[in-house]
């Protein structure tokens, strides 16, 4: 019992731990987004000049917007399609069913890297070019997967009974999922939503090879400072992006377990 | 009803077509078409747009085979997703295994929540902020030098080390996802049964658990040794000039270098290595369903 | 092989007292069911003795070894779960080899103990299937061969025919308890299901609310049940409560019930009477009834349950539904609505001091 309470104490111990190594790095980068010194020296003065400032960069606010609109067309767009999507792979059996399912993963499990440049290649051959039109095909596509996943998940638990008793009680096919179906699956559907909003506001590979120096988004542009060298204004900006995807992730685990029970 | 089945699955993708339609086209003009095109171009001499003279050529596979610089730093992108993968294995299962096994109940959902949060958050962000913890004179070099009574340089900036440091940050999360949904999934009786055949923890571990969470960590292996095998950014921001890989040896071709056909080449080899891994992990993946 | 003590053992969880100083021998080679309602401690109890929980206070000792501190690997227990807990990940012949390959057992020798203890279950020829492809049955059978293979002290069985359904459970039962005394092995058997613990085990322990309420063979329990709980818990009883005489109970309106089974109390103390359904015997007229059963109630017939081999009588009396249960002699049937006498001996009453 004794090696058992022992036991125990030192896993809390290592979760704790490991909480520490994942959070620290995030805390420290927002605590210096509020000190004086630009060179991040100590003691530490609070200030928010960083954040201030950050409303006189031309630059770096063209490129929020470009990456807010991008997530909300994209995650709009994912949306419709996926639920579409999903719907139709519940309801009819069809032979090449399974091959479609599996054709979900390589976007999901191909490294953006490739994905990226193979954008870049194809949309450069076709005529597409890179640029925002570029960026938003790009996130869709790497989108969309989760977002049927997702859905489907969450029409595993829908009894198809359902929509045979909305049937039998004279209703036709748009009035079953409008009334019967989709309002059960819709936690299915924000979640998804919230999901390729974040994978879209956080995407910075495929963007990056598809932007161009005056149509980028913000994480493109926070790489290009980066490189120039660090500065407060990058932490500040870097902060509020942590801040709001982690809140987004929270919301969407609200509408959606990630845990083994469904 | 087996007739019906028929008549419904000969049915079934005419119906079903209008609302797969949209979904499977974007994915084809935006994944899977954009792939085919990158084996294409790989095999041209220059992009056929630039009207620049073009041909088919091996030449850009003739270099990665010819030139030791790719092969090598293809093995030591390997390497590296090696090397990540089996710390993210060290320090994702043990946690994973707490939460599963040790933690119950709200405690266990917020921590879990809060293990798995920073990974649905920006990496590159995330990368970005260890530069400051690991530069000389940032937070780690100074908070030693506060407790440590002599004086030394952390400065772990810029080296092979930072990266590793990143990139198993990034990833640990995932390998403590998989693993845990798939140890949480073991029931509690089997540990007992396995201890009251008189096994120790240690050998209920080693022949009931790890057996049981293989596919878990076949999953999250495969899951991060893949991104981090093709990763770019997170070397170049915290390995400088040390953080020379296989991924900003593609990112060159396309942004600094302009060698696309190269760059197609070596990405779809980069493809090609990323495949084989998959179909080498499926087996174990496929058993557990 | 060895006798199980348990002496003084509590355990808490919190504010909930999950055993209370319970004690109880199970001697060498017996066949034991722990049986109440869920609460009741009984499973606890059982961890306890396998050594997954250790106990607050008390001692447990097996063979006269001392092992209340004794972590359950070194216990030298088999033990059969509810849900089984075949490794899934292991063949059938490996899950019963598990315990005698952990402890380093030769291979041969292995072989040859699996081989045996899966033909005792009649498994001979299913060694290399996986523990997915079996029935519920079957896959009862490899948890008892790998409880059993380690040649244990004690055989320790939780809720094991819980998930198979009735007809296998009784076929198990028979099998469990073949099995049982072929090895000759202490076996203590968690369960809820009275019926199962009266047919199955040489001794029964009552459990409730974590107290063991009373232990003994299957008939002293059902015959002399010491308690309104162990009466109504481990069969059907119809209590009747008043005060006691000296040689039973008189009812509130004045009834005199004569019992002479169980204790005997001091007149005038708060005290019950138990009565079994089939003890009763039931008529329209009394001259049929022996006028030797000296308990004598008259009331009248609310409902009657035809089951096939018996018949239950509902007779209301005095604001109190009695159960009598008849067997179908094909005679005298009586009809709902009926007035009828109730009749019994003082031999079939058992007199309990009010709890």
């Amino acid at each position: 019992m004794m090696i058992t309470r022992i036991l125990e104490w030192f896993g809390r111990l290592y979760i704790f731990m490991l909480l520490a190594f994942l959070y620290l790095p995030i805390i420290i980068m927002a605590l210096m987004s509020f000190n004086v010194s630009p060179f991040y020296q100590l003691p530490f003065e609070w200030t928010t000049d960083w954040y201030a400032s950050l409303w006189q960069n031309d630059q770096l606010i063209s490129a929020t917007w470009n990456s807010l609109e991008i997530a909300v067309i994209a995650t709009i767009i994912c949306v419709v399609l996926g639920t579409a999507a999903s719907l139709a792979l519940f309801r009819y059996e069809f032979r090449g069913k399974k091959l479609l399912q599996a054709l979900l993963f390589p976007p999901i499990a191909i490294p953006w890297l490739i994905t990226g440049t193979a954008m870049l290649i194809f949309f450069f051959g076709v005529g597409i070019g890179r640029g925002l039109f570029a960026i938003l095909l790009g996130h869709v596509a790497l989108a969309l997967p989760y977002v049927i996943v997702v859905v489907s998940a969450r029409l595993q638990t829908f009894a198809p009974e359902l929509e045979e008793a909305a049937r039998s009680l004279g209703a036709n096919q748009w009035q079953v999922t409008n009334r019967v179906t989709l309002p059960w699956i819709m936690p299915g559907v924000i979640a998804g939503g919230l999901f390729a909003f974040a994978v879209s506001f956080d995407q910075f590979v495929v963007s990056y090879f598809l932007s161009t120096p005056g149509q980028t988004t913000l994480p493109v542009e926070i790489y290009a400072a980066i490189r120039k060298g660090f500065t407060p204004e990058i932490n500040a900006v870097s902060t509020i992006i942590i801040v709001v995807s982690m809140a987004l992730m929270l919301l969407t685990a609200r509408f959606f377990k990630f845990g083994g029970e469904k | 009803m087996a007739a019906q089945g028929a008549i419904a699955s000969h049915n079934g993708l005419r119906k079903a077509l209008p609302w797969l339609a949209p979904a499977y086209l974007w994915l084809t003009v935006a994944i899977f078409l954009p792939l085919s095109a990158m084996v294409f171009f790989s095999f041209m001499t220059d992009l056929p747009l630039s009207g620049k003279p073009w041909a088919f050529t091996l030449g850009n596979y003739a270099a990665f085979f010819s030139q030791s610089l790719y092969l090598t730093l293809l093995l030591a992108s390997l390497r590296l997703g090696l090397e990540v993968t089996l710390w993210c294995i060290i320090i994702g299962y043990p946690a994973a295994y707490v939460l599963a096994k040790v933690l119950k109940g709200r405690s266990r959902e917020a921590i879990f929540l809060l293990v798995i949060l920073p990974f649905w958050s920006n990496g590159l962000v995330r990368i970005f902020s260890w530069a400051m913890v690991l530069r000389e004179g940032g937070i780690l070099d100074t908070a030693l030098n506060a407790v440590l009574p002599f004086k030394i340089n952390i400065d772990l900036m810029y080296s092979y080390p930072a990266v590793i440091i990143g990139l198993v940050h990034s990833y640990v999360p995932y390998m403590v996802l998989t693993c845990y949904l798939t140890l949480q999934a073991i029931d509690d009786s089997l540990i007992e049964a396995g201890r009251s055949l008189g096994a120790s923890r240690l050998q209920v571990l080693k022949r009931v658990i790890i057996p049981l969470s293989m596919p878990g960590l076949v999953a999250g292996a495969a899951l991060i040794f893949v991104p981090v095998v093709g990763s770019f950014m997170e070397p170049r921001i915290l390995g400088g000039r040390t953080g020379t890989f296989y991924g900003t040896v593609i990112e060159d071709q396309f942004v600094a270098v302009f060698n696309w056909p190269l760059g197609a080449a070596l990405s779809f080899i980069l493809l090609a290595v990323v495949l084989v891994i998959l179909a080498v992990a499926s087996p174990v993946l496929k058993r557990a369903n | 092989m060895a006798g199980v003590q348990v002496s003084n053992v509590s355990r808490s969880f919190g504010a909930h007292k999950a055993l209370d100083d319970v004690s109880i021998d199970f001697a060498d080679g017996g066949f034991y069911a722990l049986l109440g309602p869920s609460g009741s401690g009984k499973t606890t109890l059982l961890r306890q003795i396998a050594g997954f929980d250790f106990p607050d206070s008390g001692r447990i000792s097996i063979g006269g070894e001392s092992v209340e501190r004794v972590p359950v690997e070194k216990r030298r227990i088999g033990m059969v779960f509810q849900n089984y807990a075949l490794f899934p990940n292991m063949s059938v012949a490996d899950n019963v080899a598990f315990g005698l390959s952990v402890r380093g057992e030769a291979k041969a020798v292995i072989a040859t103990e699996v081989q045996r203890a899966l033909d005792l279950v009649q498994l001979g020829k299913l060694g290399a299937r996986r523990p997915h492809q079996l029935s519920g049955g079957q896959r009862q059978r490899v948890a008892l061969a790998r409880a059993i293979v380690t040649k244990p002290r004690v055989l320790l069985l939780d809720e094991p025919l819980g998930a198979l359904d009735k007809a296998l459970r009784v076929d198990m039962q028979i099998e469990l308890k073949r099995i049982q005394r072929e090895i000759g092995i202490t076996t203590i058997f968690v369960t809820h299901d009275q019926e199962e613990a009266l047919t199955m085990s040489d001794r029964i322990g009552i459990l409730r609310d974590g107290r063991l309420v009373q232990e003994g063979p299957p008939e002293e329990i059902y015959d002399r049940p010491k308690s309104e709980f162990a009466a109504t818990f481990l069969g059907d009883a119809n209590i009747f409560r008043g005060d006691a005489t000296g040689n039973g109970i008189r009812l509130p309106d004045g009834t005199a019930i004569a019992a002479d089974v169980g204790d005997r109390l001091a007149a005038g103390a708060k005290a019950s009477c138990a009565v079994r359904p089939e003890r009763i015997r039931i008529a329209a007229d009394p001259g049929v009834l022996d006028a030797a059963n000296a308990n004598e109630l008259r009331g009248q017939v609310s409902k009657r349950i035809f089951a096939g081999n018996n018949s239950t009588y509902f007779v209301e009396r005095a604001g109190q539904t009695l159960k009598v249960i008849v067997q179908n002699t094909g005679m005298d049937r009586l009809a709902e609505g009926q007035d009828v006498v109730l009749r019994w001996s003082p031999e079939s009453t058992v007199l309990i001091a009010a709890g």
